[in-house]
């Protein structure tokens, strides 16, 4: 009992020891160090930014005529959830458009309140700026269905037929709160790979592995030293991360103590597979274009926008050898309480508790099978 | 003491660098792996774009509510599966569909009685972009279903529509430009960034300093060492768009692409040499160009319309060379065009002239110190 108690002494003081002399070291090479706190908060900023640009395409109505069922139809498009509508004469249109501010120039004619009473055919002019197929067809779509929205309003005994909607969740989700709790896993993943593989590959760039594998500390010990390190370095860019998305953002965790519980687990993954990489890379350089890029792609192939289920079937594999998967279904449920994976939140723990496990033991083998040549 | 030539010069250092960034992996893998990440993902996720999963069940057998499971069928704005209602209930709680359509079973009854008659719509509201999709969706194919009954159709109003652009673009496509811009932007900042930083961290900045060649050319060479690798990489991503019919530019409009795409890479490229020349470390370049280079792109609206982001965006859009790039090889290679040619070639041509001017200001800062 007593030899068990001072062997966790041992292995503990170990830990720290690494742990302490990679703190001090890091926080010695100020300029990376400042660079890997706020790289995480800069990553959530730009992916925050590609969801600024809204799916409502700016159009401008020039409005020649004004009568009751104009402003009917005018008020049926802004409800369309597709047009950001201003209204202008024909002159500003056509020069709003040529700018490039707005994307579409929508003409109701002078006659049309006439004609509608009358049952007339009227043609709504539209103008499209059609740069690309998505937003397009969207215009395209949505101006026909405005006119029946029109129509369902002004002679319901004419249309009839008409959505009749039931929401899963009482309130709609804006875009940005929803990808920006995505975009945090993200964040936390580059931090934690960047801070743990620096410190892991910092010792071979140095030589100074020699020392460690020479030391009699179990290989484990050395690299869960690593971990504590990189993970208390890493703390300040999370605590930051929440901050932001907490305080200016404003979205409001559902389960506080999922948001802490969640997003510790996640900074341990890949601060462990951060570890991992650095051992196995041996370069600093690497191991940061590694972790840069590698976060790109797994921002889109990890259903940072939507559950998984929504992507084509090839995407849906990928995301799910990947932690940052399971990662996102964690924290969404923590911050908006969306199950995202039919399969249970424990599920996706015990798979990043596994992937954690597994990183730490193939980092300490991949340290015991590591040799310096002289 | 024979002095080298200027032109030797910068062309030894060029061929230094070059072939530095070549044979280091971290160099040319961090260059290009973001751009090339992005191309991948676009290609995979375009056959999704705009399609939600959505269930349909029909529960009447009526014509009028047939014409409408039609018409919801052949609008394409589904990936669609039919199936029973406790299904349906099943595929909604596995997350498989964002919405069940529901046809009811008195539908055809209430259509021909001219009574409302609604279609239900449960739909999973997780976030607004998915469930705007299914608001504007489901209410188009109601209105293809109107359309389909061509002159005894009760809407009579039409719309005519007039396209400012021959054609169409596909939206994938759209977005390869982008991120052509965004590899010419973060490849001269890594590549002259790096090697800049490099001459620093290894020391060898002692070499250059005592060696009797000229400052200037020192750093010219290193700005075209940049400018060369980061170019041809951007060729390389437009011989690939070209083969597969993403990008051809037709006669002259090859010129100005091209001229587009090398006035960007000398802006990065210059811009690359400042920053190395500040930081002097090659982590904090790595880390300081790929989020500079990621802000250049993504304000300038990124792989999006300008037009629909926030109006802040867009005046701030107004003052990134890179908005002007990107609109000019657009006009160029979608549209052959050169419509704001000039505007767009003056702010690049000025921009890169500061950013140059930037590059050897700091680097000559840093020599001299």
């Amino acid at each position: 009992m007593v030899s068990m108690l001072q062997r966790l002494d041992t292995l503990l003081r170990i830990i720290w020891a690494t742990a302490r002399k990679d703190m001090l070291i890091a926080l010695s090479e100020r300029v990376f160090t400042i660079v890997g706190v706020f790289l995480p908060v800069n990553v959530l900023i730009l992916m925050s930014l590609f969801a600024l640009g809204g799916s409502q395409a700016p159009t401008v109505v020039v409005m020649q005529d004004t009568g009751l069922y104009a402003q009917q139809l005018y008020a049926a498009m802004g409800h369309a959830h597709s047009f950001r509508l201003e209204r202008a004469d024909r002159a500003s249109a056509a020069a709003l458009l040529k700018a490039g501010d707005v994307v579409a120039v929508v003409t109701i004619p002078s006659d049309f309140d006439a004609r509608v009473a009358q049952s007339q055919p009227v043609q709504v002019d539209v103008q499209i700026n059609n740069l690309n197929t998505d937003f397009t067809n969207d215009i395209r779509r949505a101006l026909p269905l405005s006119i029946t929205s029109f129509y369902a309003g002004a002679f319901p005994h004419l249309v009839t037929v008409s959505p009749q909607e039931v929401d899963r969740y009482r309130t709609d989700t804006d875009y940005i709160p929803y990808l920006t709790v995505s975009v945090m896993v993200i964040a936390i993943m580059i931090g934690g790979l960047l801070q743990a593989g620096t410190a892991a590959a910092r010792e071979w760039e140095h030589e100074t592995i020699k020392e460690l594998l020479l030391a009699p500390a179990p290989r484990w010990a050395v690299q869960v030293g690593k971990m504590l390190g990189a993970f208390l370095l890493s703390l300040g860019s999370v605590v930051i991360m929440l901050a932001v998305i907490i305080g200016i953002v404003g979205v409001r965790p559902a389960h506080w103590g999922e948001v802490i519980g969640s997003t510790l687990l996640i900074l341990v993954i890949f601060i462990a597979l951060g570890t991992l990489l650095g051992t196995l890379v041996k370069q600093r350089q690497a191991l940061a274009v590694l972790a840069i890029g590698i976060a790109l792609p797994l921002f889109f192939l990890s259903g940072a926008f939507g559950p998984i289920s929504f992507d084509p079937l090839a995407v849906q594999v990928i995301a799910r050898a990947f932690p940052v998967y399971y990662a996102i279904v964690l924290e969404q449920h923590a911050f908006h309480d969306f199950t995202l994976d039919p399969s249970g939140l424990t599920t996706s723990v015990l798979v990043l508790c596994g992937y954690t496990a597994l990183a730490v033991a193939l980092a300490a083998l991949v340290l015991r099978r590591s040799t310096v040549r002289h | 003491m024979l002095r080298p030539t200027f032109t030797r010069t910068v062309w030894a250092i060029m061929k230094k660098d070059i072939a530095t960034w070549f044979f280091l992996p971290a160099s040319s893998l961090g260059t290009v792996l973001p751009a090339l990440a992005v191309l991948l993902i676009e290609a995979l996720l375009a056959s999704a774009v705009g399609r939600s999963p959505v269930a349909l069940v029909v529960l009447d057998s009526g014509r009028p509510a047939q014409h409408l499971a039609q018409s919801i069928r052949a609008a394409d704005v589904f990936r669609l599966t039919e199936t029973n209602q406790a299904q349906a209930q099943v595929l909604f709680r596995n997350l498989d569909v964002v919405a069940v359509i529901t046809i009811p079973a008195d539908f055809s009854h209430r259509y021909q009685a001219h009574e409302p008659d609604p279609v239900m719509v449960e739909v999973d509201n997780l976030n607004l972009d998915f469930t705007n999709d299914i608001r504007r969706a489901v209410p188009d194919t109601i209105t293809q279903f109107y359309q389909a009954q061509g002159p005894s159709s009760p809407i009579s109003v039409t719309v005519r529509e007039q396209d400012l652009r021959r054609q169409d673009v596909e939206l994938f496509q759209y977005e390869v430009l982008p991120a052509i811009a965004l590899l010419l932007t973060i490849g001269g900042l890594l590549t002259s960034g790096m090697a800049t930083a490099r001459e620093w961290e290894s020391q060898t900045v002692k070499e250059l300093l005592l060696s009797p060649s000229s400052r200037t050319s020192l750093i010219v060479g290193k700005v075209l060492a940049g400018f060369l690798t980061t170019f041809a990489l951007g060729l390389f991503v437009l011989g690939v768009g070209y083969i597969l019919g993403w990008t051809r530019p037709e006669g002259i409009y090859w010129l100005s692409t091209l001229l587009v795409m090398a006035m960007i890479a000398l802006l990065s490229s210059g811009l690359g040499v400042a920053l190395g020349a500040l930081l002097k470390r090659i982590l904090a370049v790595l880390a300081v160009a790929v989020v500079l280079g990621l802000y250049l792109f993504f304000l300038s609206g990124g792989i999006t319309v300008l037009a629909f982001e926030p109006v802040w965006l867009q005046t701030i859009a107004g003052f990134d060379p890179l908005t002007y790039g990107v609109h000019a090889l657009q006009m160029a290679i979608f549209y052959s065009s050169s419509d704001l040619l000039g505007r767009d070639v003056a702010v690049l041509a000025l921009s890169t002239l500061a950013a140059i001017c930037l590059g050897i200001l700091a680097m000559r800062r840093s020599l001299l110190q």
